[in-house]
């Protein structure tokens, strides 16, 4: 039998008539977590247009097949629509070498070669990534190793910090897997093809429209 | 009761409207809990068998299952999955439906704990973390496993709380998952239009459209027999298509608003406002005096129509008539509040409704075009349909005016009505020749009937003991049904009232059902007298604390606990945890049927 409404349906409908944006604080108390942690963490790599009048955050992991093919889709649109900013929050919840991948990006970021080892290893298909395919994968993105390695070591904390806040922030928006993306006020808590992050992207400016 | 039956293909119809509108949220995925449920077996020879019940849509992977004792991974026998072969994947097995492993038996000690460690996805949508369970080896309970503490992050484990964020979800309505799914609402508009006018078809079978038939034959009727069959196409066409403007306004304003205009309308004030013009329908229609227009205005429509009835009165009576009288508002509304909702869209929403409305209304075009024919061109016959008419005005107004009346005033308007039209059958046979043609005979009899039933049903209303059939019932004429009334629950109007019941149940450590109720609402009676009154859904809830929020005066309070739980109407059942969180899915919208209602309890109840 069908469910006629479900909870979640209500329960959506009614955040949308309370909350057209996301909340200014999703939780509060202790390691609260702000709209600001979510949007502009300075920490976390930005790509598209960093003045966009629209933002994506994806929420992802190395090990997550359905993020990479959802992937090329979101990259597509962040390039021709060309008015989205992108947050990339690395989110390794799948397996022990999501935490690797997750690792080894944000460590080229210091040397500001992110978006070229993120997606070397969004290129790796499949699940159940081994350490040795992701460090063969960024070893021929022309990053510099020894730097790398440096980066990895000095940094450890501040990227361990940063893993820590993307999985307490996924966890206070209610993400219950990978991949997850918040556009605009809405989430997306699933793998979307292009025409689908289309008509997210029109529907969270014209949301954006409504309530301002 | 026929009405019984009848109420309940309205709402096996909105049913299919409901399962139409699915797939606009039909993609957010499940909890992992949901998805993946798993359940351990004790077998003497074999070991301990896990089960995994796998939502459809999802799978396990194989090679993802791992037990543990005491942080040893320990062998288990995984049953052969399906092959899952993709380019982006790769070669995998996996579960759908149901997965089994079994744990060694001689590998296990008598007690101790096992965890168990296993990971899905949605097909094509999204992959979860791992998920643990502890698993006693003594009682076979299944717990969530700890989260292991330490420097590294580690896979969170978490429930089913999702939601929590008050983040609005967006989930495709159309091919925008990676999965193609072809919904109804997802194509063009030109399909969603089509989609709606077709369950507004549907919909005109239903006693929704009931009582529009005589208020719409009663305005052609008055219009005499100077109907062409063009004029009466005209009339009727303005008629449904300002009633499904109605649906389309009321589209937008719910967009906009967030609101249950319905619930507006249904204020006592706006009920017997309209009750009131039903009964000038129809002491006009006995004659009393004939309905125009100021003088001022009859020239300018009839130079516009070039005919008598007024199309302008035919398009208000359909507006006021789609708003007030059809019962069967909510439902639809709610289904368009959602589509508008999740779409954003408020003019295609409001698009749908309105072709909703057209759809209902398209039977009643029809009826009055070819009603116009049928009936006589002038003559007796005609003041006799014209008469008949009036009666079920008054009947209709009666109806309206029941659900704000006390039962006693309303069943005595009823033996009134049932009085007068007795003796308006009656009363020329006995002044005229006596004649024994069959027609005359039947007349007659039906009118003694009327008579004797009107004076049953005022004496039952003086004492106060009102159901159409119960004055038969206490005369034993009829069977008892089963009691309507069900003890038990208490009546809350405001939040303060349902704090403190929460609070109750949080101390007693019961459940609770909080039942959205109002005395203005039909299928809440039906509800009451055919699910809450029978014995095996009272056996089942009776553990539980039984709370019902009555809506019947809709004021701040009321609307306040409506929106507390998000509720867009009565009907509304919603169970919540003793500590006062609703428990997912278990919500019941609607009259779902015995069975749908037992099943949502076992939910409720975790069974």
């Amino acid at each position: 039998m069908i469910n006629p409404i479900s909870r979640a349906g209500f329960l959506r409908l009614a955040a949308m008539s309370a909350l057209l944006v996301i909340p200014k604080q999703a939780r509060s108390g202790d390691g609260e977590i702000t709209r600001d942690m979510i949007l502009n963490d300075p920490d976390a790599p930005v790509a598209g247009n960093p003045d966009g009048d629209l933002t994506i955050v994806d929420f992802f992991d190395y090990n997550c097949p359905y993020c990479k093919m959802a992937a090329k889709s979101l990259e597509k649109i962040v390039k021709a629509d060309g008015n989205i900013r992108l947050v990339y929050k690395d989110w390794p919840i799948l397996a022990e070498t999501s935490i690797v991948g997750a690792r080894l990006a944000l460590a080229a970021k210091y040397q500001d070669r992110y978006l070229p080892v993120h997606h070397a290893l969004m290129d790796i298909p499949g699940y159940g990534i081994s350490q040795e395919q992701m460090l063969e994968a960024v070893s021929k993105t022309g990053v510099d190793q020894r730097r790398l390695d440096a980066d990895t070591a000095a940094h450890a904390g501040d990227i361990l910090r940063l893993i820590k806040r993307n999985l307490s922030i996924a966890e206070a928006i209610g993400l219950q897997g990978t991949p997850g993306f918040l556009v605009g006020a809405y989430k997306v808590n699933q793998a979307l093809n292009y025409d689908g992050f289309v008509k997210v992207v029109a529907d969270a400016r014209a949301r954006a429209k409504s309530t301002k | 009761m026929s009405y019984v039956r009848i109420a309940g293909f309205v709402t096996l119809l909105l049913r299919l409207l409901m399962a139409a509108v699915g797939p606009v949220w039909a993609a957010a995925p499940l909890p992992a809990d949901q998805a993946f449920q798993l359940r351990a077996q004790l077998d003497e020879e074999e070991g301990i068998e896990l089960t995994w019940s796998i939502a459809s849509g999802y799978y396990l992977y194989r090679e993802r299952i791992v037990v543990t004792l005491d942080g040893q991974r320990i062998r288990i026998a995984a049953k052969k999955g399906e092959a899952k072969d993709d380019p982006n994947f790769g070669l995998t097995e996996v579960y759908h439906g149901t997965g089994i492993a079994t744990v060694p038996a001689e590998l296990l000690p008598e007690k101790g704990r096992i965890v168990v460690t296993y990971q899905g996805c949605a097909e094509n949508s999204i992959c979860y973390p791992p998920i643990s369970k502890t698993i006693d080896l003594a009682t076979l309970l299944t717990e969530d496993a700890p989260a292991t503490s330490g420097t590294e992050p580690s896979p969170p484990v978490r429930g089913g709380n999702e939601e929590k964020s008050g983040v609005p979800t967006w989930a495709p309505s159309s091919p925008g998952g990676l999965e193609t799914e072809v919904g109804m609402l997802g194509g063009s508009v030109v399909s969603t239009t089509l989609a709606f006018l077709g369950l507004g078809l549907l919909l005109s079978l239903t006693p929704c459209v009931f009582p529009m038939i005589p208020i719409l034959s009663g305005m052609l009727a008055r219009a005499g027999g100077r109907l062409s069959v063009a004029r009466s196409f005209v009339l009727s066409a303005s008629y449904v298509l300002a009633m499904a403007a109605a649906y389309g306004t009321l589209g937008i304003f719910v967009a906009w608003s967030g609101e249950n205009l319905q619930a507006s309308l249904q204020t006592p004030l706006a009920v017997l406002a309209m009750s009131a013009v039903f009964i000038a329908l129809a002491l006009s229609m006995f004659g009393l005096y004939e309905l125009q227009l100021p003088q001022s205005w009859t020239p300018r429509l009839v130079a516009v129509a070039g005919n008598k009835g007024s199309i302008g009165g035919a398009a208000l009576l359909g507006f006021g008539s789609a708003l007030i009288v059809g019962p069967c508002v909510t439902p639809p509304l709610a289904a368009a509040l959602v589509y508008v909702a999740q779409t954003g869209q408020v003019l295609r929403g409001s698009l749908a409704l309105f072709s909703l409305g057209l759809g209902m209304g398209l039977p009643l075009i029809a009826f009055g075009v070819l009603g116009a024919r049928i009936l006589p061109q002038a003559g007796v016959w005609l003041l006799r349909v014209k008469h008949v008419f009036g009666f079920i005005f008054v009947a209709l107004a009666i109806w309206m005016a029941s659900r704000v009346l006390p039962v006693a005033l309303t069943a005595t308007a009823w033996g009134g009505l049932c009085i007068a039209v007795g003796l308006y059958l009656d009363v020329p046979s006995l002044f005229g020749e006596p004649s024994w043609r069959p027609g005359k005979l039947a007349t007659a009899t039906s009118g003694v009937l009327a008579l004797f039933y009107g004076c049953i049903l005022v004496i039952g209303a003086a004492l106060s003991d009102y159901g159409p059939l119960q004055p038969l019932i206490s005369a034993g004429l009829v069977a008892s049904a089963p009691d309507a009334s069900v003890g038990g629950f208490q009546v809350v109007s405001n939040e303060a009232e349902l704090d403190k019941a929460i609070d109750l149940g949080r101390k007693q450590g019961r459940g609770i059902m909080v039942d959205f109720s109002a005395a203005w609402c039909t299928e809440c009676r039906l509800m009451e007298r055919n699910i809450f009154a029978r014995e095996e859904v009272q056996r089942q809830l009776a553990g539980m604390l039984l709370v019902r929020a009555d809506l019947t005066h809709f004021d701040l309070s009321s609307k306040n606990l409506m929106q507390r739980f998000a509720v867009v109407g009565p009907p509304t059942v919603v169970f919540l945890n003793p500590d006062g969180t609703e428990i997912a899915d278990a919500r019941v919208v609607g009259d779902i049927g015995v069975d749908g209602f037992l099943n949502k309890i076992a939910k409720a109840s975790g069974v």
